[in-house]
């Protein structure tokens, strides 16, 4: 074997070694969550990494403490609207910001891409006095509303409106299409890979969202999933296993909509138009 | 009636002037070609006629009616677009009945026209795939069938060819011109390519810079230049250009010195006076008029040779070093630095002023 092949294989040797244990440390949390959910809390806080034969215990446990189809559906209401919302207004945003040319554009843009730089610790404050003025304490809108024009989409959505085909909206505007309607029946259809990594992208941060929710929801009716299983295991003598119950439960509907739409993600990372 | 007018018509973005005043008249049914360097504003004005791009100043008429603040859609024109812009989530159909869909016409009738169109341009076997799985003449065909269905009084074509490959790019020029012959609309058409001007065109417009430099029938640009600009621009190879000066001359003939070519003497034909003697001009001569038996001489050495089969092309020099290309029919028996005369017939010259002006 030449020198040449042999570095070769010593470098995929080294590649893989590498690949495996940045796999391992990204499955590890997952696997000790579902070990988790099978132990009692007393086997988990021993480090367990076994399957055991708590898991019924462990669910009736978590099941008995937590109303869960209302904490699941306080996360989904919530979830789906800020999606939603996030996804059209922000997609609007972005596009304005690559196709209509203005004086101040750029420096509007600027400015929005600035506020990316104000750490949400500085924000929560301010934020907190706004929804309390607006009488929205203790509402879901008030987890939705400061979500939904976000800087990171927007700035996402611009840059591939880049690779959106100016000659579309001519050809559309001459086919008797309104601003509006090439956005909805044009731009929205074209860009679907560039909404289904968005939408990923803004339906875990809503899902897994723990500390404005936390601030703003006050009453155990109207919390998310995170926010109860937080709770369960900050209790004085917090049940860990009722605990993995919970994440688990938690973690289905991301790992569902990442599968669901692994492809499109991929895509529009790499871009929509090609 | 689909005449299209222009008055006076003007585009800036923002304090920059692109579209300089242009005035033209087209003719119902009639094959219009714009030309002109890149970034003389073809597409601009094309677009404006369009009604992509506002009309800054002046007035755009279709069929007798102004259409400055009309809608595209409203215009009665259709475009085809250098990169086709097809909607690439749709079907060929749906992409060819989308602005029909769009006017409220019923189902039906949008299949009756779309069907039409697809056999026209035998697209019938794709009309179910999508823009992606289609190559680059079938795409072009589907954007032509999305204008035809339309039934506009005029096309606007803005390069339609540019992104097909040579052999493609004829078919769809003959297709393009049976088109014309069949359906008798007007088309405005936009090129970079001299010979889809000079074939296609009922009426060569000239840009440069967003003025009109010429307009006229592919061949009468090519034998009556108004200008040098036009001279150089129509024709290939390009025209010659040989600087000299007004030795003498009277009514109907100037005698015109070339000091770079050993001070030989060319007599041109002139319809009016000759200029003052001793006033710089330029002597055109297309590198197709070169023969054996021309009355006029220049002693030049050949510097290059391209054997195109049908012609050859022999670049030589002055001994001043002013290129000339001379296109011969025969396969003449010279090689590189050879040194020989260059004749041609003094009456087939064309004489241009210092100002680029045409002295005729
Ligand atoms: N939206 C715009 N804003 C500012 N300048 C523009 C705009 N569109 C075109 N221009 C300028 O107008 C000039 C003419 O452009 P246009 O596209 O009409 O040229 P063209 O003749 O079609 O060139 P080409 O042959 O390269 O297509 C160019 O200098 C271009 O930079
Ligand atoms: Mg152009």
């Amino acid at each position: 074997m030449t020198s040449y092949g042999l570095k070769q294989r010593l470098s995929s040797v080294a590649v893989y070694i590498f690949l495996g244990v940045m796999a391992f440390l990204s499955i590890f949390p997952f696997l000790w969550m579902i070990i988790g959910a099978t132990n009692t809390t007393s086997d988990i806080i021993k480090g367990k990494m076994s399957f055991g034969e708590a898991l019924v215990v462990n669910a009736t446990t978590f099941f008995t403490q937590v109303d869960a189809p209302l904490i699941f559906w306080n996360s989904a209401k919530i979830t789906i609207i800020a999606t939603v919302l996030t996804l059209l207004i922000s997609s609007l945003a972005g596009y304005g910001f690559e196709i209509f040319a203005s004086r101040f554009r750029e420096k509007l843009y600027t400015l929005m891409l600035l506020t990316l730089m104000i750490p949400f610790a500085a924000l929560m404050i301010p934020l907190f006095m706004l929804m309390k003025q607006f009488g929205l304490i203790n509402t879901h809108l008030a987890v939705v509303l400061p979500t939904v024009a976000s800087a990171f989409i927007i700035f996402y959505f611009r840059q591939s409106t880049k690779a959106f085909p100016h000659e579309l909206r001519d050809a559309a505007r001459v086919d008797g299409l309104k601003e509006w309607q090439i956005f909805f029946l044009i731009y929205m259809p074209v860009m679907r890979s560039t909404y289904a990594a968005a939408f990923i992208i803004v339906f875990m941060t809503a899902w897994n969202s723990y500390l404005w929710p936390l601030i703003v929801l006050q009453s155990n009716d109207m919390k998310t999933i995170t926010l109860v299983i937080s709770s369960l295991g900050s209790a004085y003598y917090p049940d860990y296993g009722a605990v993995m119950i919970g994440t688990v439960l938690a973690t289905i509907p991301t790992l569902f909509v990442f599968f669901a739409m692994q492809r499109q993600f991929v895509e529009g990372m790499l871009g929509s138009v090609k | 009636m689909s005449d299209v007018t222009l008055r006076d018509v003007r585009k800036s973005f923002g304090v920059v002037e692109i579209i300089k005043g242009v005035d033209l008249d087209i003719k119902s049914g009639e094959f219009v070609v714009f030309v002109g360097p890149s970034g003389c504003g073809k597409s601009t004005l094309l677009r404006m006629i369009a009604g992509l791009e506002t009309i800054t100043a002046g007035e755009l008429d279709i069929g007798g009616n102004r259409m400055n603040e009309v809608d595209p859609s409203q215009r009665g024109i259709a475009m085809v677009f250098q990169s086709y812009a097809l909607y690439p989530h749709m079907t060929v159909r749906e992409n060819m009945g989308f602005a029909l869909r769009f006017a409220g016409l019923p189902k039906a009738e949008i299949r009756k026209q779309v069907d039409e169109a697809a056999r026209i341009l035998e697209l019938e076997p794709l009309m179910d795939r999508k823009p992606k799985a289609l190559s680059g003449g079938q795409r072009q065909r589907v954007a032509i069938g999305r204008a035809i269905v339309r039934h506009p009084k005029v096309f606007l074509f803005d390069e339609p060819l540019s992104n097909l490959d040579a052999e493609l790019r004829v078919h769809m020029r003959i297709e393009i011109a049976k088109l014309h012959r069949d359906l008798g609309a007007t088309i405005i058409y936009v090129t970079h390519d001299q010979v889809e001007a000079m074939t296609l065109a009922d009426k060569i417009v000239v840009l440069r810079s967003g003025i009109v430099e010429q307009v006229g029938a592919p061949l009468e640009l090519y034998d009556n230049p108004a200008n040098l600009f036009v001279a150089g621009f129509i024709g290939s190879p390009k025209m010659n250009f040989l600087k000299g000066v007004v030795e003498g001359g009277g009514a109907g003939r100037a005698d015109i010195r070339l000091p770079d070519f050993g001070g030989a003497v060319v007599p041109v034909a002139l319809k009016g006076e000759a200029p003052a003697a001793g006033a710089p001009v330029t002597l055109g001569i297309r590198p197709s008029q070169f023969t054996e038996s021309g009355d006029a001489a220049l002693p030049v050495t050949v510097d290059m040779m391209e054997h195109l089969g049908a012609e050859t092309l022999i670049y030589a020099r002055s001994s001043a070093s002013d290129l000339v290309t001379i296109a011969s029919q025969s396969r003449p028996d010279i090689r590189l630095g050879d040194t020989l005369t260059a004749r041609f017939p003094s009456s087939g010259a064309l004489l241009f002023g210092a100002d680029g002006k045409r002295i005729y």
